[in-house]
């Protein structure tokens, strides 16, 4: 009688282990989905506002490009020759007549040299990114991330 | 009256439905599946693109037009932006103000605008040509119910200059005419399409960066000032109707200046109702050349061999060949005259002798060698290539053997006139007029190199004929086209002005073309002028020539004879020093 009690006592201890044990790995596992969400959601948002800096990024510097045009179509318009020409006589200067000009030997010069054209739109060459990243470093960025989120949000 | 079904009729019926519907669901069910897996291409595409159209949409944005510089990189055309803004009036809260701010900035009428502002229509144009900096003062007060949209807009800083040489951009941003017709796709770039993505996660892709080619021409823009403020005055001063004035460094046909009058804003072409003045008249106006003929009828003639620079002939003042009398200018007999007398005294029967003496299968093989009814192949739209009748045509006659000599009956551009004489002045060697330099696209530079048109003549006829041209400036312009301290070879043309019924009386079409300095050429420059209140192109164009040469020494620097002269012989080029 005793030993069937003992025996029951240990089946449903051995019962109720088990199923905490699996309660423990549904909570461990419901807590990865949440810690995964939660990570897929910081980066995302990440995603999302660092889309939004670039887009914005990208309409400064073709409101830039777009004003450096309009500057440069200025400049030139100021630099027209009948204007050159007006400024420098109220500057005092005149044209210049053959007796001014006096002509000397210049060595090494040819005068029929091809000269460089400068180059006016010139790219700069921008070095491909190094791949730098560990866990570690990815963990930590997602994690100052996921703090910087409520300043960004505000922010917005 | 209706009757229910029996019961086991229905128990009989129902399985069937429901197989039939079961059946039909099953087919539906396949057909759906099958989408995944076998479908046509065209479906296919079109499912995704629907698919997609929720998530992305395609912007198409035109690139970026090169800009054109002159040879010194002064720019002649660039990109500007102008912005067009509107309002809807029902979202104005404060009409008056608002019409007040917006006129101030705009510079538009302020009760126009208020009563813009106060329509009952939903939005209304407020102006469309608004400048870069206006449209950014507009944008800055934020307004609410004003919308400004940006739009490009191709600006001519220099105004007027060289406008036929450059052309213009129409309002679907397009080149017409000059170099953004010619090189229209090299200065436009790619369209550009790029995704946008309806996605807020997505992070944007920055578009390629593809604007088309900077071009730096060959034209520079002191000497187009200088060809340009002449012809301006020379025009008003003569009455003339139209003119121009062309420079070119004969040693590689860079085309240094090209200016032709009357002209155009290429900023304002909309406003333009005749649309011969958009053409560039020195490659598409035709005329005769008259006495400027007869340099080439000389050089031909001595090229043949069967002529030298001492040949003589009996002027009587007439000859008769062909069915046609031909007289001299003066209407004179000048006696024993020798090939150099002819240009120096314009005789027309002394051309017309030596043409007929050398024979019309040399005479016009000649002719066609210095590209008399061919174009020239500039790199510009709208070239013409001259009339040349030559034996063989069906509009040939005898006379023209005759006529054309002296510049009758034929009919040329002042671009081949330049192109044919800069033989003379490049050792025979005709250079290819070009007005391309450089194209800067990016990082690459791309160079033009210069390329001939052929050999018509040697070059010690080149120097023969050199040296009968600075004769004839000299003995037969009477000082008008003199420039002290440089030798400079030219001879002027006076051409009447042919009708359907024959040729004009009492007006003409003067020309003049000269070479500088005539040992070493730097520019070779031609002079055109119809109808001028004067007649004679020694009287009208050679002075032209004399104040354009006075510059041009200056701006190019060139020094006088004895100098270069001095300074070659000591070892050293040259280089110029202003006080």
């Amino acid at each position: 009688m005793r030993q069937g009690v003992l025996f029951e006592h240990a089946l449903r201890r051995s019962l109720r282990r088990q199923r905490r044990a699996v309660i423990l790995a549904l909570l461990g596992l419901l807590l990865a989905v949440i810690v995964g969400a939660i990570v897929y959601l910081s980066q995302a948002a990440l995603d999302a506002t660092t889309g939004r800096q670039l887009e914005s990024l990208i309409a400064e510097r073709n409101d830039l490009e777009q004003l450096n045009e309009s500057l440069r179509a200025e400049i030139a318009s100021l630099r027209s020759v009948p204007r050159l020409r007006q400024r420098a006589e109220e500057l005092g200067f005149r044209l210049a007549n053959s007796e001014d000009i006096d002509y000397v030997v210049v060595d090494q010069y040819d005068p029929r040299q091809t000269a460089v054209a400068p180059q006016i739109y010139a790219q700069l060459a921008t070095p491909a990114p190094a791949y730098e990243e560990t866990l570690a470093g990815w963990l930590q960025q997602q994690l100052d991330a996921f703090n910087r989120q409520p300043d960004a949000l505000e922010g917005e | 009256m209706r009757q229910n079904l029996p019961d086991d009729t229905l128990r009989q019926r129902l399985p069937i439905v429901i197989a039939g519907l079961l059946l039909v669901s099953m087919l539906l069910m396949l057909r759906l599946v099958s989408f995944q897996f076998q479908l046509d291409p065209a479906v296919t595409s079109y499912l995704e693109s629907v698919r997609e159209s929720g998530y992305r949409r395609t912007l198409r944005q035109s690139a970026v037009r090169g800009n054109i510089f002159d040879r010194d990189l002064q720019a002649l055309a660039v990109n500007s932006l102008e912005y067009r803004v509107g309002i809807s009036p029902n979202l104005v809260s404060r009409p008056r103000e608002t019409a007040i701010r917006l006129a101030g900035i705009m510079g538009l009428d302020e009760l126009d605008t208020f009563n813009r502002i106060t329509s009952e229509v939903p939005w209304v144009l407020l102006s469309a040509g608004v400048s870069a900096d206006q449209g950014r003062q507009v944008a800055e007060l934020d307004l609410l119910g004003v919308t400004i949209e940006a739009r490009p807009r191709r600006y001519y800083p220099q105004g007027s200059m060289a406008a036929q040489v450059v052309g213009f951009v129409g309002g679907d941003m397009q080149g017409y005419y000059g170099i953004e017709g010619f090189y229209d796709g090299q200065l436009a770039g790619r369209e550009q399409e790029q995704m946008l993505s309806n996605i807020p996660f997505d992070v944007p892709v920055d578009r390629d960066e593809d604007r088309g080619s900077d071009i730096v021409l060959t034209i520079d823009r002191e000497i187009q000032f200088l060809a340009e403020s002449e012809l301006e005055n020379s025009v008003a001063q003569t009455n003339a109707a139209r003119g121009n004035i062309l420079v070119m460094d004969p040693r590689n046909g860079e085309i240094l200046a090209m200016a032709s009058w009357p002209t155009f804003d290429p900023n304002a072409w909309y406003e333009i109702r005749d649309d011969t003045l958009l053409q560039n008249a020195a490659i598409n106006d035709l005329f005769e050349p008259g006495s400027l003929m007869q340099v080439l009828t000389l050089a031909i003639a001595l090229e043949s061999g069967n002529f030298q620079m001492d040949d003589t002939y009996v002027d009587r003042g007439y000859i008769e060949a062909g069915g046609v009398q031909v007289q001299n200018w003066d209407r004179k007999a000048h006696g024993v005259v020798d090939l150099t007398t002819i240009l120096v005294e314009s005789l027309n029967v002394g051309a017309a002798t030596v043409s007929m003496q050398m024979g019309p299968a040399t005479f016009f093989r000649g002719l066609r060698e210095f590209g008399m009814g061919e174009p020239t192949g500039i790199d510009l739209q709208g070239e013409n290539p001259g009339i040349l009748f030559v034996p063989g045509d069906e509009d040939y006659n005898d006379s023209l053997l005759l006529t054309n000599s002296f510049g009758q009956g034929v009919a040329v551009t002042p671009l081949q006139v330049l192109a044919a004489f800069s033989a003379i002045a490049n050792d025979g060697l005709m250079m290819q007029p070009h007005v391309f330099r450089r194209l800067l696209d990016g990082n690459e530079v791309r160079e033009s190199s210069p390329s001939t048109l052929g050999r018509p003549i040697s070059s010690a006829t080149a120097r023969q004929v050199t040296e009968m041209m600075v004769t004839a400036l000299r003995e037969g312009m009477g000082g008008r086209a003199d420039l002290p301290g440089y030798t400079v070879a030219g001879t002027a043309g006076t051409a009447q002005v042919p009708t359907t019924l024959g040729y004009e009386a009492g007006t003409s079409v003067v020309s003049f073309i000269g070479v500088l300095p005539a040992d070493d050429p730097r520019a070779i420059v031609f002079i055109r002028l119809d109808h001028p209140n004067e007649y004679w192109g020694a009287a009208v164009a050679a002075p032209i020539f004399q104040r354009m040469a006075q510059r041009l020494v200056i701006l190019m620097n060139i020094p006088p004879d004895d100098v270069r002269r001095e300074l070659i012989a000591a070892g050293g080029a040259v280089e110029a020093i202003q006080h």
